[in-house]
């Protein structure tokens, strides 16, 4: 299984590597961009929501503050943009930080709502500042070449995904993320430090969201509070997670895959139907929690864990104590 | 489960082949693309220009197309939904673009997606005019393929201040202030700008967030006693401002807004309050204007209007159909037929850099340098105010339908 | 000097408007566990059921309460069922299905109402938005809009039923025993389930009432829920979730650092204001002003 795995991996690897010399229309490239540009951003959401249990409505705040770090250093400070984007990720990691200080001693509801408050007050600085250019938003200048802008979305997502996988399903690190969501007390009374390894994992999930922001500032060329720094990224973010499965690797991959097609081939070939769009999506999740709540791919690993557990019945208790030996 | 992304991939490529193929086709149509925000915050004043838009090329279907070198040929609309958000407008463009193939393109409502739009049509060298974005920012930005038929907000805001200055007795101080978004912040500098120059004292000015309640600015604001009350931002604002300054109870000699009190809504549900209300405009149904294409006058258009949309067109509406216009006129100069290659559309933008031509709407002609370059600036910006649920021009002098009313009657004696 | 009376009354006013939103959403979350994110969705919806009952029957809005409260009572009474099954079962994390759900939910509303009643502002007019109360005394000036003052009436009337119900009644002891404790309270003979639906029923009445009110006050639109949703999960925050007696005073103080900081700091950082506080109040007290928080 796990050979059959790395296989296809290599293969999507090689595939998506070499998708540049065969899809020459430049739309589909920038929607291609855009959907890896969500994939990151959902598996990022998924590493503090997800794995650790913390709601995090603040993620577009870290994705706005990449934008805003590469388009104030890159214009006002004429930083190349080579340098301005890890200063991006820097900045958000840091703001996570300061953020996570007071918030990630919270319960689950009083962090959703802090997070968010958080976010908003980031979008009120960002519009009564001047160095931001408040509600008029920045440009950037236009570098427009969408192979460059393809590659490098496809690479930090690449390489954000890989790290992910190692730290939370190779690691202990995962474990740990997930011993705390379960039970605060209990990982506390196995040694774990909570507040330690809740900071931790914000800031990871911080990082990859400030970069991809700053991408996208220099992607788009204009960036504004409203659609930077509103409350669009979170949401969606959330949305493809939960459709795809919390708390699983692929899970957020897959949401983002389904719901960015759906939303885009809706966009593309109904708007005379958009105002349905909002109602459809709704919907989607409201049934998606329903009847599905562990997500798609979280759904399907339960039945096949089901499934396997007919045919030898202890596998999944061996497989979790293997498991806690490593956590320690 | 895996034959089932399969089926759904192979579906997606499909549509998108299918589309490829339909662009390629020989035609002999203009292709217009329309990015503009049919859903998302800014649905509102994106139908607006839709409207303004679908209207233009209903007219011009209607009399047969566009005359060119004596064949006519028609237009067919191609819309990109642009959800109110830059990244999407981007991506509007450059399906339209590379997609559809369109000929040129209709912009945006919003100074921000407009923004957001111009680099990417700079790209491919496609001529945009929008009917609606006004932010001095798009100008400033000197893009060559973009104009706009409405003129900046800084343009327009400065008229119902003159027009004040010209009231007897003027107007002596004044609070002044704007919602913090671009349209708002731009208007309430450029109300502040204008009364300035017109030695009006200004005793506040403040820009502040969106959705919050102004009463108990408006309180502190009751106590300085202003003359004239200026504001700047979108419907929903100016009527919370308008009840919250009925509720305080205190009747400035003059309010004044920009073009949101043009909108139904505003009359609609403020209803007597509504009345006296000043704001900026560059068009009322009313106004005196000699079209050449289409529409022989305003009056004209805003009857057409009605008929096919039922709600009464506002200046956002007609800039937008002035937009359609514009290239109308331009196209026919250089005669350039559909399918245009990119030496024709520089040629088109010249042409459009040249036009100077009399519409329903105005007239039109683009800036070719300076702060206000490719923007509208043939036109004159006129004071409207609500008498009797009506929008009139009340200045200046040479466009009044109605003399203004002056000061403003007292909420509780109306 | 002379406006801090003015500031101070305004606040208070404002203040009436924010337990409005608040009070019923706390109650919610100390039995039901649900942060609901539809609260603001549910002040649209009530706006517009009275912009459109006034404009039916002519009545004024203040009239028309009742009818609204009972109306949207039935609907609340009938989306809880499926708040509850999303809560309760073998689930991972009930209490981030149950925030995912009621955002579905937002979402929805919001699309269906934009479909039904399209983008533009209404208003509903009553007799009492025409008037205020001037006072000038002691060469002060204050004015009191009479909307307002019928408003904060109305959030006290609220308040006082509320401590009613959950003091001094059978049905309120089962809904305090069903917030302490929910397993024990259901070995006791609570019907959990039952009891639920009744405080869900009564949150969405009395929300669904509140947009009437703000209607009459502010405005009325499709897209109008947002900003009310904020407030609520401010106020509530602030008081402590779940800690009804604490709302009042955290809608109070919103009100208030919200208008003296209009009229004596600048406008453009009220809101970046607010933020600041709430997120110092967590930093020194997690629970809310009163750590009573759940």
């Amino acid at each position: 299984m796990k050979g059959l795995n790395f296989r296809w991996a290599i293969l999507l690897l090689a595939i998506l590597l070499a998708l540049p010399t065969f899809v020459h229309d430049t739309f589909v490239l920038r929607v291609i961009t855009e959907g890896i540009m969500w994939i990151g951003l959902a598996v990022a959401f998924d590493v503090i929501a997800g794995y650790t249990g913390y709601l995090n409505f603040g993620h577009g705040a870290f994705f706005g503050l990449g934008a805003y770090t590469v388009a104030i250093l890159m214009m006002r400070g004429n930083w190349p943009f080579a340098l301005a984007l890890p200063a991006g990720g820097v900045v958000a990691a840091i703001a996570a930080f300061i953020a996570g200080l007071p918030t990630l001693r919270l319960k689950g509801p009083y962090f959703a709502i802090a997070t968010w408050a958080l976010a908003r007050a980031i979008q009120q600085l960002a519009l009564m500042m001047d160095i931001t250019g408040g509600p008029d938003g920045m440009r950037l200048p236009a570098l427009l070449n969408p192979q460059f802008f393809y590659y490098l979305m496809f690479g930090v997502v690449a390489v954000t995904f890989t790290l992910l996988w190692y730290l939370l399903e190779r690691a202990p690190f995962g474990l740990k993320l997930k011993a705390i969501r379960e039970d605060d007390l209990g990982a506390k009374a196995l040694g774990l430090n909570p507040t330690k390894l809740k900071m931790q994992s914000f800031v990871l999930s911080s990082i990859p969201t400030g970069i991809l922001g700053g991408i996208y500032a220099y992607w788009i060329t204009f960036i504004d509070p409203a659609s930077t720094l509103g409350d669009m990224i979170s949401d969606q973010a959330l949305v493809m997670v939960v459709f795809g499965g919390m708390g699983t690797l692929l899970g957020p991959v897959i949401g983002a895959i389904v719901i960015f097609s759906f939303k885009t081939l809706f966009w593309a070939y109904l708007s005379d139907y958009q105002v349905l769009y909002l109602i459809i999506l709704g919907a989607l999740i409201a049934l998606s929690v329903v009847f599905m709540p562990n997500g798609l791919w979280g759904t399907y690993l339960g039945k096949r864990a089901t499934r396997r557990k007919e045919k030898e019945s202890t596998g999944e208790y061996i497989d979790l104590r293997v498991a806690q030996k490593e956590g320690e | 489960m895996k034959s089932r992304i399969r089926t759904a991939l192979a579906v997606i490529a499909s549509t998108l082949l299918a589309t490829a193929a339909y662009a390629e086709e020989a035609r002999n149509f203009f292709k217009v693309g329309v990015v503009t925000e049919l859903s998302g915050d800014l649905a509102t004043g994106g139908n607006v220009t839709k409207r303004g838009y679908d209207l233009w090329a209903q007219e011009v279907n209607a009399k047969g197309g566009i005359d060119i070198k004596g064949k006519k040929y028609q237009v067919k609309l191609f819309y990109a939904d642009a959800q109110s958000n830059p990244a999407a407008g981007a991506s509007a463009a450059e399906r339209l673009i590379t997609q559809e193939k369109v000929d040129f393109i209709l912009g945006p409502y919003s100074s921000g997606v407009t923004l957001a739009v111009a680099p990417i049509t700079e790209k491919y060298k496609i001529p945009m005019i929008t009917g609606s974005a006004e932010s001095p920012l798009i100008w400033t930005n000197k893009f060559y393929y973009t104009f706009g038929t409405v003129p900046p907000v800084n343009f327009t805001g400065a008229a119902p201040i003159k027009t004040l200055s010209e009231m007897k007795p003027a107007p002596k101080t004044a609070v002044i202030l704007g919602t913090n978004d671009t349209f708002s912040k731009a208007t309430a500098e450029a109300f502040k700008a204008a009364a300035e120059a017109a030695k009006i004292k200004i005793l506040k000015f403040n820009i502040v967030p969106a959705g919050q309640d102004l009463t108990p600015l408006l309180s502190a604001v009751r106590g300085m006693k202003p003359d004239l009350i200026a504001f700047g931002g979108h419907d929903e604002e100016l009527i919370k401002l308008v009840k919250a300054l009925r509720q305080i109870n205190y009747t400035p000699k003059a309010l004044l807004m920009h073009y949101g009190v043009t909108e139904p809504a505003f009359i609609q549900s403020l209803g007597k309050d509504a009345e006296q209300v000043l704001g900026a405009s560059v068009w009322t149904a009313a106004v005196q204007t000699k079209g050449k294409i289409l529409w022989p006058n305003a009056a004209s258009y805003a009857v057409a209007a009605e008929k096919a949309f039922k709600t009464p067109a506002d200046y956002t509406q007609a800039g937008s159909s002035a937009a359609g216009i514009a290239f109308q006129a331009a196209l026919q100069k250089i005669g350039a037929t559909p399918g245009m290659s990119e030496d024709q559309r520089k040629k088109l933008v010249k042409a459009l850099e040249e036009i100077d031509v009399e519409t329903f709407y105005g007239k039109i002609k683009f800036a070719t340098s300076g702060q206000y370059y490719h923007a509208n600036v043939g036109m004159t910006p006129l004071t409207i105010q609500i008498q009797n649920g009506k929008v009139v021009a009340v200045g200046p002098v040479k466009n009044q339908e109605a003399k203004p009313q002056y000061p403003m009657k007292e909420w509780k004696n109306r | 000097m002379e406006l801090l009376p003015q500031a101070l009354i305004d606040g208070i006013l404002l203040g009436g408007i924010y337990i409005t939103i608040a009070v019923a959403f706390s109650l919610t979350y100390g039995v039901m566990h649900v942060i609901d994110f539809a609260v603001g969705e549910w002040i649209m919806f009530g706006a517009f059921a009275g912009y459109y009952l006034n404009k039916l029957t002519g009545l004024d809005p203040f009239i028309l309460l009742p009818a609204v409260f009972l109306i949207f009572a039935l609907v609340g009474y009938l989306v809880q069922p499926v708040i509850h099954r999303v809560m309760s079962g073998n689930r991972g994390n009930p209490l981030l299905m149950g925030l995912v759900f009621t955002f579905a939910l937002a979402l929805m509303f919001q699309g269906v109402a934009l479909t039904v009643f399209g983008f533009y502002t209404n208003s509903i007019p009553s007799t009492f938005s025409e008037g205020s109360i001037l006072i000038e005394k002691l060469g002060l000036s204050m004015t009191i809009p009479t909307i307002r003052l019928a408003g904060l009436c109305y959030a006290l009337g609220i308040t006082a039923m509320l401590h009613y119900l959950l003091k001094k009644t059978t049905f309120g002891l089962g809904v305090r025993a069903l917030a302490q404790h929910k397993d024990a309270a259901g070995l006791m003979g609570v019907n959990g389930k039952r009891t639920g639906a009744y405080v869900y029923a009564i949150y969405v009445g009395i929300s669904a009432m509140t947009g009437v009110l703000i209607g009459c006050i502010f405005s009325v639109s499709a897209q109008m829920g947002a900003q009310y949703t904020i407030f609520a999960f401010f106020v509530v925050v602030l008081a402590g979730m779940g800690y009804l007696a604490g709302v009042p005073w955290a809608a109070l103080l919103l009100g208030m650092v919200q208008s003296i900081f209009l009229i004596y700091f600048d406008p453009g950082h009220t809101l970046l204001a607010v933020f600041a506080i709430l997120y110092t109040i967590l930093l020194i007290s997690p629970k809310g002003l009163f750590g009573r928080g759940v």
